[in-house]
């Protein structure tokens, strides 16, 4: 199940960040996901030795915490997104296929005319999209 | 890792024993245990020890409740059970008398007695103290079949020389260690089939056999089979979580954790040691993951996270020793993509950090249990006597019978209270902190600053916790100032709530005033996202929302208006805003409170006239949730007269104070509401000129309280930290949307008019030389002049060298082309009329002079000389600074600037030529061989005379006055050559009119050969001619002007032949005329010389044409003809042309000395003067 999404700016700071937990914990996925671009950096600054190849978004497993596990994406224009997930077995393609969808509904919200790039997401049509896909995600591969 | 025994930390060292000769055992154990591999040994002096050792009774079971592995198992097989025992027997006592023997023979028997048993090897040692104790080979023999071993181990030791000593122990040390690898190899095989032929009947012996196996292995080395062991021996423990009965649910899963601890750790260090990073990473990710789970019951829940928290420490110390000693890079790399690991799962501090998690969810969990046992105290005295049972990981009552201590097992409740009993024995907070400070440091190494600080963040509270407020601070504004940086506001919020936590026990004011503000002006709103944030371990500031916000606000406001207190901890001092302690706040450009009050203050107009009056808007911003009335706005300027006051006209409270004296104070609404700017325009008036710059704001809130906020432009801005980010209206501080961007908080005042007249008159160019005086004149209009300063100038026109003072030094007096001499005062002006604060500094570009005190209506002037050495084009500046009255503090000083561009030109231009007497021409030879790079200097024939004529060219545009012209010798050297001046001196100075040349005509005898001989310069002593000055009595003044030309050098050469031409000064049209061609040879030789003569078709000749003469030395041949002129006029005399035959060299008289004026009659002259003195003219050619 996934516990947390994030849009993260080129500046590192936080665009768009939504827990799906019942849990209190929150704050601890927020500290998670900012730990994480310290990752982020990490292999953005060392291709070679992570063994990222060129023009590829998709970063793959972050770190596992205690009881999550984090993946990350990277677009072009340096926003990063981060995904935080309970699940121990999560098979590579289902979160490829989620940050394709993921990053298609950042694409449309910042196309919006009065979206000021930089700025914190505020649209809610972009958090009903996120949350379906939230949902969505890794029925195909179980079902 | 300390807490594990030395046996499990340490790979095991095969053990051997010593029995007899205890004298050598010291040499012999030291040398076993420095070898690679060591061999520990266990010396024991005579035969009774041993066979008390080992003759001891094993325990069996008193009852096997389900133990899996004996505590001291492995401490036993290090220490007590030797694999190999050799007996010493001196070669005395085995050679010796039959008693000896025998006493020999039973202790042998003894030893085999003990050791047979228990598989352990026996070896005979004989020592032989000296190399000629020779024992019989029968005795040997007989030895042998006693002792019941092969050859080989019965050894000779011989320790009476080196040599023998060394060869002696190397024997002993292979043979030891042969038979230590036979023994544990034949005890690990006999449990191998144990383990295989699966004959026992529970999964505790199956664990313990595997171990056991395992362990052998070590003992020999074999790491691929320890390790396939352990591995085996922890897959069983694992199934049997669900199975094992034989104990009470808590204790089993107690005992197989700690089994499963020990096992796991020795997979790990063998797979680390072996280098297989990467494997050992992904076997404790499998243990961690097959453990997670098995937390127990909740009461003894701790003991879980106590466990799992070393689990992660022992595996970070590992990690953190591996990687010292094996730099496996690569295997990282590699290992990150085949198994799928991360980066951060190769670091220790990673585990560090989850060490000090687990140890806080133990500490957590350890409190809610204690609280629960609480009302169960009583039974404690009974934990008291619980100790560690002879089974790893089990506990048991010690019950004391008369002497014998028997053990009785324990039921879980017991165990229970003896759990939470020693669970309060210890201190979690240190250790926390001490793992969390690892992972800090070590991920602030690895500039991963995010986690850093995550772990900074976490020790901050841990110190909280125990009261170290200034760790916790430090640590706490590293985060927040992070947080700030990358606007992540909720952390920040939490940080920030801990931050003022800090500051209110430390019973710091100030800070938990500005923590507070802070917080209540973070960007945190109602949004979706936040209100999501439902803390659970919720900061001390409460829940980050806008709610929480107002609430500080207030909490705040009445803090500082003296209503309500702030309860400190620390000297439990209540500590109150009042007349007492005020508080001040400072609010900078990076401060992170301009969320809280940010003034921006612009000057509607760039540049302002003094004393004219001009708007300034000051726009204030609060981000703060609930309005904020301000009491008194105080501007300030860097000019302090122009500071006003702004009262707020809607307070009843703030009553206008007419404090400062003649200060502007106006009054408008203070009342600031979130997000909206609070524009106040008004005008100032400037007294002063230069920059004119608000600095700052100072907004008084409450009687006691005050936030002095600096100003900032609008136009240089910068955002808002943290709001930037959110997606609010942003608006501009002002309405003009031009001066919004582009408004500054400062402005120029200009200086006012200067009422001065500064005249530069130069007449024309300057000459170079000349001392050019350039008159300057000061003209007081409107403004008197008071303590004025001229500044003077001297810039190179095309920007080259600048002639300042700076640059003076390093410059050669060459560089300086352009020079100012001095200033000369106004006439008339004395010394001693200029008063003692009268500077002057005259340097060579710059000049700095006073001008007096001039009332209005006077003028003041002086000159500048400034002499030019080199023609060129120079910028003159000139700039007077000077007070409009006499009081300078007040008055301010005024600049007026002038520039003037002046050319330097060329006064005169020598220009001179050599000439040889008419008609003579003697045969230099330097000018027939040429030899290229002599051709520069002009060739004078020795003890001749020649004529040297200089003229010099007036080439500026005014008549020059010469006085006179010489050749000087430059040194003073005595010439080798006699040089004088033909005609007479000047008697009075020559006018000079711009074009005209003056000509002088020297005599030059040179006296010596020479190839370079300097002829001097010559002196030209002249001045402007200017019919004003003639006038004046200025002449005697007026200096001449000297100025120097260098000559040439020239050569001085001897020549060997002279040719010279004799005919008449003219000659009539018919009348016959001699024309003599003479050649006189100079040298000492006779010289072969060839003639010829051209015809000439204005005359008719007589004599021969061409012929050879030969010339005698020192004489000379005269070649005559007669000659009648056919034509008048100029006419051209027949060209002779003289061939050396010595120095094969031709030549042939000029044209123009071989010209003849022909008269057509016979000339009458009347003017006999003139005729006189033209006709002597030519004849002294």
């Amino acid at each position: 199940m996934i516990v947390c999404v994030a849009v993260v700016g080129h500046q590192n700071n936080p665009l768009y960040i939504q827990s799906f937990t019942e849990a209190d914990d929150a704050l601890k996925l927020h500290h998670i996901v900012h730990c994480s671009l310290d990752v982020v950096d990490e292999r953005v600054n060392n291709p070679k030795k992570s063994g990222l190849t060129l023009n590829e978004t998709f970063l793959g497993l972050l770190y596992p915490t205690e009881n999550y596990k984090v993946y990350g994406y990277l677009t072009n224009t340096k926003v990063k997104f981060i995904l935080v997930t309970t699940d121990l077995d999560v098979r590579d393609a289902d979160v490829r296929n989620f940050f394709r969808r993921f990053h298609a509904a950042y694409v449309d919200a910042v196309s919006n005319p009065f979206h000021v790039p930089g700025k914190r997401i505020t649209s809610r049509t972009f958090a009903e999209r996120v949350s379906n896909i939230v949902k969505s995600f890794g029925l195909s591969s179980a079902g | 890792m300390e807490e594990y025994p030395e046996e499990l930390r340490t790979p095991p060292v095969a053990l051997v024993s010593l029995v007899g000769c205890a004298e050598h055992h010291s040499l012999i154990s030291s040398f076993l245990n420095a070898e690679q591999p060591p061999i520990n040994t266990l010396a024991l002096p005579d035969f009774s020890k041993i066979t008390h050792l080992l003759s001891k009774p094993t325990r069996s079971d008193p009852d096997n409740n389900g133990g899996i592995l004996k505590r001291d198992w492995l401490l036993k097989h290090r220490t007590r059970v030797p694999a190999v025992v050799a007996a010493l027997f001196s070669s005395d006592h085995v050679a010796g008398d039959p008693a000896q023997w025998l006493r020999v023979c039973t202790d042998i028997e003894n030893l085999k007695n003990v050791s047979r048993p228990k598989n352990i090897k026996l070896i005979v040692v004989v020592v032989q103290s000296s190399s000629n104790d020779e024992i019989s080979e029968d005795r040997m023999i007989a030895l042998r079949k006693r002792a019941e071993i092969d050859a080989k181990y019965s050894v000779i030791f011989n320790a009476s020389d080196d040599l023998l000593l060394k060869q002696s122990l190397h024997r002993l040390r292979s043979t030891f260690a042969e038979l230590a690898n036979v023994y544990y190899k034949d005890e690990g095989r006999k449990i191998k089939t144990r383990v295989e032929k699966k004959s026992f009947n529970s999964h505790e012996l199956n664990v313990r056999y595997c171990f056991k196996v395992a362990v052998y292995a070590e003992f020999r080395r074999d790491w691929v089979e320890a390790l396939r062991f352990y591995e085996d021996a922890y897959q069983i423990l694992r199934e049997m979580v669900g199975t094992a009965k034989k104990l009470p649910l808590i204790q089993r899963l107690v005992q197989i954790k700690t089994v499963a601890e020990q096992l796991h750790f020795k997979i790990s260090t063998l797979l680390l040691h072996g280098g297989k990073v990467a494997e050992a990473i992904t076997w404790f990710r499998q243990h961690n993951v097959s453990y997670r789970r098995l937390v127990g019951p909740t009461d003894v829940a701790f003991l879980h996270w106590e466990w799992m928290s070393r689990q992660f420490l022992v595996f970070a110390e590992l990690l953190e020793t591996s990687s010292k000693t094996i730099h496996s890079n690569s295997n990282i790399t590699s290992g990150t993509i085949d198994l799928a690991l991360t980066e951060w799962e190769f670091l220790p501090a990673y585990y560090y950090q989850l060490a000090a998690h687990h140890l806080k969810e133990k500490r957590a969990t350890l409190e809610l249990s204690i609280t629960m046992s609480e009302t169960a105290d009583e039974i404690d005295s009974n934990a008291e006597s619980v100790a560690p049972s002879i089974y790893v990981g089990q506990f048991a009552r010690l019950l004391e019978q008369g002497d014998a201590l028997t053990m009785q097992s324990l039921t879980d409740e017991e165990y229970t209270h003896y759990a939470i009993a020693e669970g309060k024995r210890f201190q979690d907070s240190f250790e926390i902190i001490a793992f969390l400070k690892k992972a800090y440091e070590s991920f602030s190494n690895l500039k991963a600053q995010r986690i850093a600080h995550l772990c900074g963040f976490h020790l901050a509270k841990e110190y909280f916790g125990v009261g170290d407020l200034s760790n916790a601070k430090q640590l706490l504004d590293a985060a927040a100032s992070l947080y700030r940086q990358e606007g992540w506001v909720t952390l920040l919020w939490e940080v920030l709530g801990y931050l003022r936590e800090c500051s209110r026990k430390s019973g710091s004011m100030k800070e938990f005033i500005e923590y507070s503000l802070e917080l209540a002006a973070l960007p945190v709103s109602s949004d979706s996202w936040i209100q999501s944030l439902r803390y659970k371990e919720c900061s001390p500031a409460g829940p980050a929302s806008l709610a929480q916000r107002e609430i500080i606000q207030k909490e705040v406001f009445e803090l500082v208006s003296g209503e309500t207190r702030l309860q400190s901890v620390e000297g439990n001092s209540d500590l109150k805003v009042n007349g007492e302690n005020p508080l001040h706040l400072e609010i900078d450009l990076v401060s992170p409170l301009r969320l809280v009050l940010l003034a921006s203050v612009a000057f509607h107009e760039p540049i302002i006239k003094p004393g004219a009056s001009t708007s300034i808007t000051v726009s204030l911003l609060s981000q703060l949730p609930l309005p904020v009335d301000i009491d008194k706005l105080e501007v300030q300027f860097n000019q302090s007269e122009c500071n006003f006051v702004i009262t707020n006209s809607e307070s009843t409270s703030a009553a206008v104070s007419s404090g400062q004296h003649g200060r502007q104070i106006e009054s408008a609404p203070l009342a600031l509401i979130t997000n909206k700017w609070l524009r106040l325009t008004y005008d100032v008036k400037p007294e002063h000129s230069g920059k004119l710059e608000c600095i700052y704001v100072i907004a008084k809130m409450r009687p006691h309280f005050t936030i002095c906020c600096g100003a900032e432009s609008p136009a240089s801005m910068e955002d808002l930290p943290l709001w930037k980010f959110e997606d609010r209206a942003e608006t501009f501080p002002i309405k003009d949307p031009a001066l919004a961007f582009s408004g500054q908080k400062a402005a120029q005042v200009e200086e006012p008019e200067p009422q001065v007249d500064l005249i530069l008159g130069a007449t024309g160019p300057a000459l170079v030389g000349e001392c050019f005086a350039i008159p300057v004149t000061v003209v007081c209009k409107d403004h008197a002049i008071f303590s004025g300063e001229l500044k003077i100038n001297l810039v190179d026109v095309k920007g080259g060298g600048l002639f300042s003072p700076r640059e003076e030094e390093p410059f050669s007096m060459d560089s300086h082309h352009v020079e100012l001499l001095g200033v000369s005062g106004p006439e008339g002006e004395d010394e001693s009329l200029v008063g003692p604060d009268k500077i002057k500094k005259i340097q060579q570009s710059f000049g700095l002079v006073s001008v007096p005190v001039l009332k209005h209506g006077e003028s003041w002037s002086c000159k500048l000389e400034i002499k030019w050495h080199r023609p060129k084009p120079v910028m003159l500046f000139v700039s007077l600074g000077y007070f409009p009255d006499n009081n300078e503090s007040t008055s301010q000083r005024i600049h007026v600037h002038k520039s003037l561009q002046i050319e330097g030109k060329t006064a005169v231009v020598f220009s001179h030529q050599f000439m040889l007497p008419f008609r003579q021409d003697p045969l230099l030879l330097s000018r027939i061989k040429s030899v290229p790079g002599s051709d520069q200097l002009a060739s004078l024939p020795l003890n001749e005379n020649s004529v040297l004529v200089i003229s010099a060219k007036n080439s500026s545009e005014v008549p020059l006055l010469l006085q006179s012209m010489s050749i000087e010798v430059d040194d003073g050297i005595e010439r080798p050559c006699t040089l004088q001046h033909s005609g007479m001196d000047l008697l009075s100075p020559a006018h000079l009119v711009p074009g005209e040349e003056f000509k002088k005509v020297f005599t030059v005898i040179p006296g010596v050969e020479y190839t370079s001989l300097d002829l001097g310069s010559v002196c030209l002593r002249w001045r402007r001619n200017s019919e004003k000055e003639d006038l004046s009595t200025s002449d005697a003044i007026k200096d001449w002007v000297l100025t120097k030309h260098k000559l040439p050098n020239v050569k001085v050469e001897s020549f060997p032949l002279v040719l010279s031409l004799e005919c008449p000064p003219y000659a009539v049209l018919g009348d016959p005329f001699m024309f003599l061609i003479k050649i006189q040879n100079q040298t000492q030789l006779l010289q072969e010389v060839k003639f010829s003569l051209a015809d000439a078709q204005s005359f008719v000749l007589s004599g021969s044409h061409s012929d050879t003469v030969f010339v005698l030395p020192k004489s000379e041949h005269t070649l005559s003809y007669k000659l009648v002129p056919l034509a008048s006029g100029s006419q051209q005399l027949p060209r002779v042309t003289v061939t050396s035959a010595r120095y094969s060299a031709t030549f042939q008289p000029s044209v123009t000395a071989s010209t003849v004026f022909i008269f057509p009659s016979k000339p009458h002259f009347t003017t006999t003067d003139m005729g006189d003195n033209k006709l002597e003219l030519i004849s002294t050619e």
